[in-house]
């Protein structure tokens, strides 16, 4: 080892003291994505955290913007009318959660884990209620079983118009959203187990309930908690159905709207906000603890055929289809009557809109306007800034900010957002209160609404690249912004899609945020439903509910196409 | 070596949090020259290549390219290529784009038109051996065509330097060892200095003009790979490439050590003084058993078990006077002249110029 080239070069002349530069090691490229970075925070800032933040201070706040502390929770508790609508609300909210988490649970188990027929169309059949505003459930309840309700009997005596209505109306909108989450909690099988459990000896109830059950748990208590944050903030099924019965998310309405009592209206925002933020915790919880239940190891179990079980899952599939094919039909029905229930002749008289209260055909295509937007804005907005939190190096403290930002609207029910919203754009000496009563405030407030499941679903297929595509790039001299829009984005059109569906969809549909926040040339179709309904033109309300439906199926084909014709023909890379 | 230095890296630290991933390293590298890092997982190999890439900046310390400073320089403002263990092929991008990648927007000034972009891809492709498959997309290839494309990709720019991040080791051990020649004959071809990671002895041993191994964040020994096999310069290294049995010992007088019962004889230079502990280490391969026309450490032994190699017989010997067995290999000639068997008391040397010292006890 004489050789001096092959001895460690240990401290040639002193340690060269290389100090690392005020603008770091990063490029001219980086610090401009690094600048679009700073951008998506700031905007979270104003569009999520501050209108909450003043919702907050508002619930301690009296009329003239003193502090007052605790005193409208006072009141509100004083007041007996105010304060039973907590036990109706979780009444409501408990029972609808006990019906939809054991219905979704089995029917998804038929979907999984059987071997039914006919399994594709049931699926799709069974998420179509998500297509719909909640107002049309209720609205068709109120033919099927109202006063005049073709099926009125059937409840004996009791009124559709309370409880019993609501949480039929709550079940049925709620329906899809348990069913996708217990879908993906019971698609993963490990076969290895059941063989385990054979040769153990162990009987089909055993294996159900020492196999099947602990690996579908963390889906089970997630759909539980999200079921019942989605009932007890959802406002537009009691709105139509709920009659004298107060809940909490009609109380905000009636506070805000009826009686201008914005303060209390703040105060009952808070509490409504506390299972939402409950439900939040233990969702971010569970997502810590699912993901290593299966290893890649695992082999998909294939269900055996089992005559008896088969045929009555089937039966039950047969049963929950028919029913929310009933009430949707029903709903079309009803919109097609020319006069209920005197003239049963078909007509599109009730397709007139311009001729009744609610803003006519205008507000419809205001919602399509709404909903473009939304999904063009809100996609690229989104995509890119997920794309700027997973991939951009460096900016620790900025990503977590912009994450942690992005998780809250989860937390936040679109009621409790759309009153944040009138008091953090309606204040005049908000710079940017000139958005107030325009469609902008109503795309920002949609998006912001809609925020976190978009994030997550970009993330997540973000994460699924290959994380050294940009140190490539970089080491080829390619900027970050080209790599961005010739691998990563086509990459991960799929989610893309996803995302801009899911956003339309939502911004058709949704009533809770926006009902706050239309103006006389804003009016949407999903609040001319609940207007419409509320002057007592029941009929064109559910004309303009099976319009967004219809709305929404489109927008679903569309998705479906170029997801499966388009991406197909153009992606042909994804094929081995 | 008169070649000129092309990367110097000068007492580099680099720390996260308490935990420390380098420990002032230094190390130069000639122009041309092949250098494998090698080491365990969690040695500080692969954040040593980092921070030569860029993609990580040390604590402290410095490095140089040909004389440049480029410590804190952006990955842009580097000359090199980088082939990855996951090789990160863009997906929906065909070879030919694939390996035209940098080749697009590499300066403004000398931007190539698309011609002169399609004869270099269809020269590297001739130069990895995938003439053709321009037009296939990565899924569409094995893993080692991938591979050779991720190279290609890599040299397309023609860069200085060349970083290979354990770029075989998601290949099965045929197509790996027939990469290997490989890519170290392309290396040789166009003479780009080039810098390979690997935690594979083997793959170090045979392209690697220069080994550096390292260990817990600190350079262990930098040699060629005949040194780093035949001298080793510590325990780690010896055990590390190879394999090694180790005899812990006392030394006992001139070129003298008692280790167990026993007194070996040693020729290797070192500075113990009689009473030092050290060790003694000798390759399985080193034990003779030809005892005739020597005396040096000639031992009484007990075969206890045998194991079959393929090319070679791998015995356990219990030493006479020693509590400690050692490994020794036996090529499968010599063992139908011996024909050993299990239990059988045998004689074998442990030539006093194969037997390494170390200092002080581990």
């Amino acid at each position: 080892m004489s050789d001096s080239s092959l001895t460690p070069a240990v401290s040639i002349g002193s340690k060269k003291a290389s100090k690392n530069p005020w603008y770091g090691r990063r490029s001219a490229d980086e610090w401009s994505l690094g600048g679009i970075l700073i951008i998506g925070v700031l905007g979270l800032l104003i569009c999520v955290v501050m209108p909450i933040y003043t919702l907050l201070s508002k619930s301690v706040e009296d009329k003239d913007g003193h502090f007052i502390g605790l005193a409208n929770f006072a009141k509100f508790i004083e007041t007996p009318s105010l304060f039973s609508s907590i036990s109706n609300s979780l009444f409501i909210a408990l029972v609808s959660t006990l019906i939809v988490t054991s219905l979704s649970f089995l029917t998804a188990y038929a979907i999984c884990r059987t071997r039914i027929p006919l399994k594709g169309l049931f699926r799709m059949v069974l998420v179509l209620p998500i297509l719909a505003p909640s107002l049309l459930p209720a609205i068709s309840l109120v033919y099927l079983f109202g006063n005049q309700g073709i099926l009125k009997e059937v409840l004996m005596g009791e009124s559709i118009y309370g409880p019993i209505g609501i949480i039929i109306g709550s079940c049925f909108w709620t329906f899809p959203h348990a069913l996708m989450i217990m879908l993906t909690a019971l698609a993963n099988t490990d076969a290895r187990l059941y063989e385990s459990t054979e040769v153990l000896g162990a009987s089909p109830m055993r294996t159900f309930f020492t196999v099947t059950l602990p690996a579908a748990k963390y889906g089970i208590i997630s759909v539980a908690f999200v079921i019942f944050t989605l009932v007890i903030t959802d406002f537009g099924v009691p709105k139509v159905i709920g009659g004298q019965f107060n809940v909490l998310a009609t109380d905000i309405y009636k506070q805000v709207i009826g009686q201008q009592n914005f303060e209390m209206g703040a105060t009952v925002s808070v509490i409504l906000l506390l299972p939402a933020i409950l439900t939040f915790i233990t969702d971010r919880w569970l997502q810590r603890r699912q993901s290593a239940l299966l290893t890649s190891k695992a082999v998909p179990w294939v269900a055996p055929i089992r005559k008896r079980i088969d045929s009555a899952f089937f039966v039950l599939l047969l049963l929950v289809s028919g029913v929310i094919l009933g009430v949707i039909a029903m709903a079309v029905y009803a919109s097609l009557v020319t006069f209920w229930p005197y003239n049963l002749s078909l007509s599109l008289k009730n397709y007139n809109f311009d001729l009744m209260d609610g803003g006519g055909w205008d507000s419809y295509f205001n919602s399509i306007e709404l909903a473009l937007y939304t999904a063009a804005i809100g996609t690229g907005f989104i995509f890119f800034q997920s794309y700027l939190v997973a991939k951009l190096a460096g900016f620790k403290l900025l990503k977590w900010f912009f994450h942690l930002f992005a998780i809250l609207p989860l937390a936040v029910p679109g009621l409790v957002l759309g009153l944040a919203y009138i008091f953090f754009f309606n204040a005049p000496n908000n710079p940017l209160n000139g958005i107030y009563g325009t469609m902008i405030i109503l795309v920002v407030c949609t998006i912001s609404h809609f925020y976190t499941v978009c994030h997550l679903t970009a993330t997540t297929a973000l994460k699924q690249i290959d994380s050294e595509f940009e140190s490539v790039s970089a080491s080829l001299k390619v900027p970050q912004i080209v790599t961005f829009w010739r691998v990563s984005l086509p990459v991960c059109m799929p989610a893309v899609l996803d995302i801009a569906s899911y956003l339309f969809v939502n911004a058709m549909t949704t009533v809770s945020a926006v009902v706050f926040l239309y103006s006389y040339n804003t009016s949407l179709a999903s609040v001319a439903v609940l207007n419409m309904d509320d002057a007592g033109d029941i009929a064109p309300a559910a004309a303009m509910a099976v319009m967004i439906m219809l709305t929404c199926m489109v927008a679903r084909l569309v998705h479906w196409i170029l997801g499966n014709v388009v991406l197909k023909y153009t992606q042909d890379w994804r094929q081995r | 070596m008169s070649s000129p230095t092309y990367l110097e890296m000068n007492n580099i630290d680099q720390m996260f949090g308490s935990y420390q991933a380098l420990n002032n390293v230094s190390l130069n590298i000639t122009e041309g020259e092949f250098v494998c890092f090698l080491g365990p997982s969690g040695c500080g190999k692969t954040s040593l290549l980092r921070i030569i890439a860029g993609l990580d900046m040390p604590t402290s310390g410095s490095i140089l390219q040909v004389g440049k400073d480029i410590t804190y320089a952006p990955i842009k403002q580097r000359d090199f290529g980088i082939v990855f263990q996951s090789y990160a092929l863009f997906p929906n991008l065909t070879v030919s784009d694939n390996i035209a990648y940098g080749l697009s927007a590499k300066h403004a000034t000398e931007r190539m038109t698309a011609n002169d972009r399609r004869a270099r891809v269809t020269e590297l492709l001739v130069t990895v051996g995938l003439s053709g498959s321009e037009e296939k997309y990565p899924a569409q290839l094995s893993g080692g065509q991938q591979q050779r494309v991720a190279l290609a990709r890599a040299l397309a720019t023609s860069p200085g330097l060349l970083l290979l991040d354990e770029p075989l080791s998601a290949l099965d051990a045929r197509v790996r060892a027939h990469l290997r020649q490989e890519i170290k004959q392309l290396q040789e071809k166009l003479g780009v200095t080039t810098i390979m990671v690997t935690h594979d002895q083997e793959e170090a041993l045979t392209m690697a003009d220069k080994i550096v191994v390292m260990n817990q964040g600190v350079i262990e020994q930098i040699g060629s790979p005949q040194e780093v096999y035949t001298k080793p310069n510590t325990p780690f290294v010896a055990d590390f490439v190879g394999e090694m049995n180790f005899l812990s010992a006392k030394v006992s007088g001139a070129g003298e050590m008692a280790s167990g019962g026993l007194t070996l004889n040693y020729s290797q230079a070192s500075d113990l003084v009689i009473g030092d502990s050290a060790q003694l280490a000798i390759r399985p391969e080193d034990v003779r058993f030809h005892t005739e026309n020597t005396q040096d450490n000639i031992l009484n032994a007990t075969v206890l078990h045998l194991e079959f190699l393929g090319s070679r017989m791998r015995s356990l010997l219990q030493l006479e006077n020693h509590e400690r067995p050692i490994l020794a290999d036996i090529s499968m000639n010599e063992m139908s002249r011996l024909n050993f068997t299990q239990g059988q008391k045998i004689t074998c040397q442990l030539p006093a110029d194969r037997l390494h010292v170390f200092g002080g006890s581990v």
